[in-house]
Parts: structure tokens; sequence; C-alpha cells
């Protein structure tokens, strides 16, 4: 069972301080949330397994309210949980009882577009497909496209280094931004990046991105957007085993074609999705992959041809290729629906995120099958198979006693898997709270301390969203001190001139 | 006298790293020593050489991956590749040839061209080295190992600390092992050669072809004085200076989009076209920055918005009187002066006034002494980035002074 840190009696002592204080700072109406009805849709995120009714919530408007917020919380060593619009699906913004929960969703402007350099500057709260709405009329957008796009904030994907079906051809959020506005725990604002490449000193905007909110609390961002290719067509190719459709997708990669999306799909996915939505796919397939080309359309006429040629000699028995955008549309809506598909022949699944190497495939999928009849409990597959990244949704009844716990344990093993042929824990998702006590499964102690040094640079009394992405947080005494075990005073006995 | 300690193993390097910390011994680390000119010199008495430390742990061209011992040398590395067809796909240039004469091709190690993120042209399309570096092994300043990142593309697995040791100057820890995404060749490579003289005109040209739907993976801008030190005849042959944007992809592709460029910019001067081994005779040659190279006269790299690059070209030529030349669409500026003063004030408050970062490539050891090299930060980001060295190296054993007063003892800032 998750534990999370123990609630701070001395600050839940103080909740009337801590409110007026907040009311200071954020005078706006409705910009400190204290009743408890108020408070209730905030209990969780994405990962609706874990509630927890925050302190406060508190919705600031500007960085400056931000860093006064930070400096107080700082001084009164109070805990903070940043939130953006609570679409995560790892428990990243799960509250905790004695901290307060900053939601950065009064940040909602776009602030400039600059069609020079290729370069949107935006406020945290505004959503992915929000920066692609503000740019998409004179042809541009903005690449990374995880599924939620249409709700998730620019913010949250800062923190996660969300992804998406487009990941392997335009990379993940991390490749796509130049910049940030950050506030610290101390109520410092730095500007990191900027509109050109490159930064000086450390590589903090790195760091930031992907860091899940443990570091700083971001009040703007800037990204580059693309000019959206002239044209895009997709195929649908379908094969007799996952090991056929495995080598397919590796033998287009190694034919130097890079998809703009290369999803796959395993047969009960395909099952559920088709009756679903009708996209049209086959029934009688182990192995579905959705292949997507972009750019201009003599290009992507060129290698539809070629990928088309692939399949057929990876021993493809099933290939339609759109000829039309609506039939385009069309494939993808099985793809784009189905976790709301499993959703209706399951009552409740959760959703992994792992990646492995791709050679690796068709033995993770043996070996869920294996795992699956082992844990009682069925198992969908779509994955980016392009990038390797796994969303196995494992399928269970909450009502059931004990099927949650089966399901978390049955996830975990399916991490254990990918992490044991030479893949990971979380591919686009992050650690949060969901994976966080499997972390030992990939890092050493020592490698989870490093971690948590650059923490400490920016938030030395671990202020920042507690009791996520480690599973035991070192104190800051034990981190800085210096072993003895760590040194040794003889000259080493190796080459030297 | 100045010690070279040599480990061959991962093994070795942490029991080096733990003796200079037991004995406070700082160390300079480097892997062939290629690039040691750049950045500040470093007060150590002993040298801890990377070169014996080489070796591939595994190379899977159809996964797209590379994994390495940091020693191993860019030269076996690029042949490596190559032989599969395959890449770096930031394509590095000969950075040590730009540093000093009479050094050979691809000199230096995996290890130090990621220590210090150095990308070549296309940049502008796919990112920096730090974007291709998938995991690390090393050891820190505190003689522990760790590592971060894996072997797969897509990873969001703990804090990206592959980013943090990208362009660190082993500053942080000593890798042993990379693991680095490669990628194929493409098909074809095209490069659309436009005639134009002046530096605003080319920025602008850059930024529209930028802005088209092109997919341009290489912009660059020549001065007529430098587009013979090229080497490629057909672009000396225009006999002005030049703008050169790459188109890279399928054949017909390639062809319709060198078409489309010359159509959108017919207006700016007459075109040419380079094919596969001229294209990547002329890339290379702005990879290694050859107008400039072969270790004469002081050198700046400005990095700012690319947009702004033809007008803070302009004003660097004109208030330096130095030479310039234009990459990565206009946001990489190289200018070298004449003389021997650096006119780092000048330089510095050019490129700041157009949120730009200026940093001093090569320059005399006794310059380098006296001006940052690197472009210094804020005091906030300042104090993290000390925060930060100090947590990972607190006795400051690893190259000392390498990166300057960007990285401040706490509390100076």
């Amino acid at each position: 069972m998750l534990r999370m840190p123990e609630p701070d009696q001395s600050t839940l002592a103080r909740r009337k301080d801590i409110i007026a204080a907040m009311r200071d700072i954020v005078p706006n109406e409705g910009g400190v949330i204290v009743d408890e009805d108020q408070l209730r849709p905030y209990e969780c995120d994405g990962l609706m397994a874990y509630r927890q009714l925050p302190m406060i919530v508190v919705l600031p408007e500007n960085a400056g309210q931000v860093a006064a917020i930070l400096k107080y919380c700082h001084t009164h060593k109070v805990r903070v949980v940043p939130r953006g619009a609570g679409t995560g699906l790892s428990g990243g913004a799960l509250p905790m009882a004695d901290a307060i929960t900053i939601s950065m969703m009064k940040f909602n402007r776009v602030l400039d577009i600059d069609w020079d350099n290729r370069a949107v500057v935006v406020q945290p709260g505004v959503t992915n497909l929000g920066i692609t709405r503000a740019v998409e009329h004179k042809g541009f957008y903005y690449a990374p496209d995880p599924s939620s796009q249409i709700a998730c904030s620019i913010g949250g994907n800062i923190a996660e280094n969300s992804g998406g079906v487009h990941s392997l051809k335009y990379g993940l959020t991390t490749n796509n931004v130049l910049g940030v506005e950050m506030v610290t725990i101390e109520g410092e604002i730095l500007r990191v990046g900027g509109k050109g490449p490159d930064q000086s000193g450390y590589d903090l905007l790195g760091v930031i991105t992907g860091s899940e909110g443990l570091l700083g609390i971001v009040t703007e961002v800037t990204v580059r957007i693309l000019r959206k290719p002239e044209t895009a067509r997709a195929l649908l190719l379908g094969f007799n085993s996952s090991e056929e459709g495995g080598n397919c997708v590796a033998r287009i990669i190694a034919d130097g074609i890079i998809p703009g999306g290369l999803e796959m799909m395993d047969a009960p996915a395909i099952k559920a999705t088709e009756d679903f939505v009708h996209a049209g796919y086959p029934l009688d397939v182990e192995a579905l992959l959705l292949v997507e080309l972009d750019g201009p359309k003599v290009e992507v006429d060129y290698l539809i041809e070629r990928v088309g040629a692939i399949a057929r000699e990876c021993g493809a028995v099933y290939s339609r290729i759109s000829e039309s955008e609506d039939e385009r549309l069309l494939f993808w809506s099985g793809r784009k629906n189905a976790f709301p598909a499993i959703g209706r022949i399951s009552p409740d699944y959760i959703c992994m995120d792992g990646t492995i190497p791709r050679r690796r495939l068709a033995e993770v999928l043996t070996g869920m099958q294996v795992l699956s009849q082992r844990h009682g409990l069925r198992v969908a597959n779509v994955f980016h198979a392009g990038d390797g990244n796994l969303h196995p949704l494992i399928m269970f009844d909450a009502n059931q006693p004990g099927e949650l716990e089966r399901a978390e344990a049955f996830g975990a093993d399916i991490l254990k898997l990918c992490v044991e042929v030479g893949g990971v824990l979380s591919g686009e998702h992050g650690i949060g709270v969901e994976k966080r006590d499997l972390m030992p499964e990939m890092f050493t102690e020592d490698d989870m301390k490093h971690q948590e040094r650059l923490k400490l640079a920016f938030d030395e009394d671990e202020l920042l969203n507690p009791g996520k992405v480690f599973p035991t947080l070192h104190g800051c005494g034990e981190l800085k001190t210096l072993h003895a075990r760590e040194v040794a005073d003889k000259f080493p006995d190796i080459p030297r001139f | 006298m100045t010690e070279v300690i040599s480990p061959t193993t991962p093994e070795q390097l942490r029991e080096a790293v733990s003796w200079a910390l037991g004995s406070k011994n700082p160390l300079e680390i480097i892997g062939s020593g290629s690039k040691k000119t750049y950045g500040h010199s470093v007060a150590a008495d002993h040298v801890l050489n990377l070169s014996k430390l080489t070796g591939v742990m595994f190379y899977e061209p159809e996964e797209l991956v590379l994994s390495v011992r940091a020693g191993t040398s860019l030269a076996e590395i690029h042949a490596l590749l190559s032989d599969k067809n395959q890449q770096f796909h930031f394509e590095p240039g000969n950075f040590p040839g730009l540093l000093a004469d009479g050094v050979s091709d691809h000199a230096g190690t995996i290890g130090g061209l990621i220590a210090s993120n150095l990308s070549g042209p296309r940049r502008i399309k796919v990112g920096a080295a730090r974007d291709h570096l998938l995991g690390f092994e090393a050891i820190s300043g505190r003689a522990e190992d760790f590592k971060s990142g894996g072997r797969v593309m897509k990873n969001v697995t703990g804090f990206d600390l592959s980013k943090l040791m990208a362009g660190s100057f082993g500053t942080l820890g000593v890798m042993h092992t990379i693991t680095m995404k490669v990628m194929p060749r493409d098909e074809k490579t095209r490069t659309v050669l436009i005639a134009c003289d002046d530096i605003e005109s080319a920025g602008r040209a850059m930024t529209r072809a930028m802005g088209s739907e092109n997919e341009v993976s290489a912009a660059a801008w020549i001065a007529r004085e430098q587009v013979g030190m090229l080497g490629v005849d057909i672009a000396i042959g225009i006999g002005a200076g030049i703008v050169a944007l790459r188109v890279e992809g399928p054949a017909p592709s390639v062809a319709w989009r060198c078409e489309a460029l010359r159509k959108l910019l017919a207006d700016i001067g007459a075109s040419e076209e380079l094919h596969s081994g001229n294209s990547n005779a002329f890339w290379q040659a702005v990879a290694d920055v050859t107008p400039f190279a072969g270790g004469i006269g002081l050198l700046w790299c400005v990095s700012g918005p690319p947009a702004s690059g033809g007008a803070i070209a302009a004003k660097l030529a004109d208030e330096t009187g130095g030479k310039v030349m234009m990459d990565w669409a206009g946001a990489q500026i190289w200018l070298q002066l004449a003389g021997g003063d650096a006119m780092a004030d000048k330089v510095r408050d050019i490129a700041v006034s157009y949120d730009a970062r200026a940093v001093l490539v090569r320059a005399p050891e006794d310059i380098r002494n006296q001006v940052l090299v690197f472009h210094a930060e804020d005091a906030a980001l300042a104090r993290i980035n000390a925060r930060i060295r100090e947590n990972f190296d607190p006795e400051g054993i690893l190259n000392p002074g390498r990166i300057g007063q960007m990285i401040t003892k706490q509390g100076d800032a």
C-alpha cells in the first residue's frame, strides 16, 4: 500500500494563519479555497485510485503571487503540491493533508507568438492543444500531442516531459521547449533558456523538464512551433503474430523511414476498439499496425508505397491505405479511443507506461500473457511501437475486494519485466506516486541519491511535492555527508605515465 | 610535475576519483585532450586521462542505439556508424581542428563530445548532442557510481540527469559509459545556394526558409571572402556570399523541396544546387567551421534567437572589424577577430542586447585567464549552478575552474 509522508501536525495547527497569509497574497475572488466541498475536485488527478483532500488550494494569477506564496511556504516550512490541469496519470498532483495545492489554471494566456523565431510564449495553464489552436491559422502547430491534449496544460507537460503519438519523429516535450520562467521555493524567479537554442551553465532547462513539480513552479513557457506538414496519410497493416508486426516496425525504421506515427495494437485492443468506434479494423489479426507518413505530398505518396512493400515482405495479411483525410482520421479514431473502449468492456482499468527495446516486444507480450493468467486479470495492449513505449491496459473491477491490489501487482510485474529486458518504468507518464516504489528496480541507492542531490540544489527543505518520485527521501544531512567509505587515501594502482 | 592517471576500467576510474577525493588532489579530466584549450585552464597537478577507457558495449543499428565507453575515439565511432549507413543526427564537426592546427579529422572522444555538448548544422532540425544522449554511467565527485537514463528512446523515469551531464565539462562526474541514439543517413541530400552578400538580407532569407514547409535541415550564410575556403567549386562559382539551405529525405521529396525553396527565395538572388557528395562536403565544412579553422585568431561563438542572427552578425562585424559566418539559421554566429584584443565587453554587450550569449571559443591562455570564456549567469541561476556543483563534487576535485566563474562558490554570486 502506498505510504505518503506523515502530515505535519504543527502545519495543520497553523491552518488558519496560513489561510490568512494566502488571502493576503492572493486577494482575488476565489483565489483561496478552504471549504471541503470546494476542495473535493482537487482530491486526485488522472490517477483516481488515490485521493486525499488538500489542506487548502490557492489559485495565483501572476508570477509575483507564486513567488510570495512559495517564499511564505519556505519561511514557514509548509509543503506545496503544484497542479496543472490534473490530467496526469501517475499521481504527480496527488494532494497532501498538510500541503497547499497550488493550481496554475489561472495562468491561461498566450503571451507572444513570434513567427520569425517560430516560438510561442505562453502561461503554463494554456492547454497543449491551445498552443496549436493559437498558431494553426498560419499553418503552424506544436508537435508533442499527449492523448489528453485537449485538456492537459503545457505546465503539466513540462513537469511530466509528456510525449504523444508523434514523438518518434518530433520528440518529447524536452525536445520542443526552448525556455521557462520558474519560481523557486525560496521565491526567486528564474529565467532559463529563451528563444535561442543555448543556455549557459548546466542544462537546467533539461532537468526542469520532467522534474514532476519537485524543483519549482513554472510560470511561463517558451516552445518551438513547426510548420504543419503539407499532407499526411496512414496505413493499416494486419499481422498473424506480434513478432511479425514488431519485425515490420524494425524493418521500416532500419530502412531509414521515420514515420510521424507508428502505433500497434494487440487482438484484445483491436476487438474492443472496433466494437466501440467501428473504424473498420480487421478482427482476424493478432497485431495491427497504424503507420502515418507526413510531409510534402510527393514524399508521402512515395513512402506509403515503400512501407506497403516492406509490410508485404514481413508477412502482412491485411493492408489498407487511407485515400482521404476522412479515412485517415477514421483509422486514428480507433487508436485514439482505445482507452474508453476498454472502459466499456471493463468496470475499471489501469494504464501502464513502460518502454522496452523494440526487438524484445514479442517476448514481453508473451510474458504479459503468463502474468495475466497468474494474476487472473485481462490485459489489452496499445503501444507507440516506433519508440517501444507500451501501454498495457489492465482490466479489473474495483468493487471486487482485492482486485485493485491484484491489478497493481500485475502492473508492477509488467514494469519489472520491462526493466529486465533493458527498458524503463515510464516512457511518458512520469513516476509520481504510481511507480515511485518501483524506482529501486531501475536505480541503485546511489543513483537515486544523486537525483535527490539535484533536488536539494533547488529545494533543500524538500517542501515541493514530497512523497513523489523517490520511494524514500534521504535527509539533507545524509545527502551532503561524505562517507568515509567513499574515500581512499592510497594512490590508485592503475596505469600512469 | 603533472602525473597522468589512465584508468582502463570503470573500477579503476572509481579508484582514481576516490583517491583524489581522499587526498583532496584535484583532477584535470581529459579524453584525448583535443579540446583542452576550450574553456579555462584547470588548476590540477593530476590529469585523469580517459583515452584508455575504450570499447563498444553494444551497437544495435535496428534499435538505433549505440553504447560505448567514454574514451572511445570519435574516429572509430564514425567509422562504425558509417559502415551501417548511420550517423549521429546532430552532426558534430571537427571542433578540435577549429581550436588548433594540425589535428586530424574527428579527433577527440565521445566523452569529450558529450561533456561539451557540441552540435553541428542539423541542430536546428533535430536538436543538440544532449537530445541524443539516452543514458550514461559515471563516477561523481563523491567517488560514487551513478547512472541515469537508459537505452530506450522514450524515458521519463526519474530526473533527466543526462541533460545535466551533457555540457557540464566534467565538473559533476566523470562519465565512463555513454549510450547514444543514432539515426540512418537520409536517402538523398541536396543544398540550395543563393547568392547574397548582405548579412541582414541573408538572415531574413533563412527566416523565410525556416518558416516554410520545406523541412530545411541546415541553414547557413557564408561571406563572399570565405566561400572559397569551403572547397566546393559550385559554391565558389557563384562569386558572391551565399545563403545555403539543405533538404534531406527520399529522392522525389528532396527534388520537390529544392524547387520550392528556389521559388520562395527567387527575389534574393541567383540560385544553384549541390547534390549528394557536394552537399555533404559543403556541410562538413560548415560543421567544421572551415573558414575560421586552423587555430589562428580569436574566435567567438554567439548564440541567440535565430531571426536576430542577421542583425547581430552585422553589428558584430561592424563594431569589431571581425569576420562573421552564420549557422543554425542565424542562431549561431561565428566571429573571428583580426587583432589580439578579445573585445569581450563589446561582443557581450551586443549579444546580450539581442538576448544572445557569447562564448570565447578560441584564444591564447593569457587571454582566457583574463576574460570569462562562457557567458556569466545572473545571480539566481549562478547560485543554483553552484549548489548542484557542490552537491555532486563537494571537494571541487573535478576539473576545477574549467568553466570559470560561471560556477561560482555559493554566496559569491
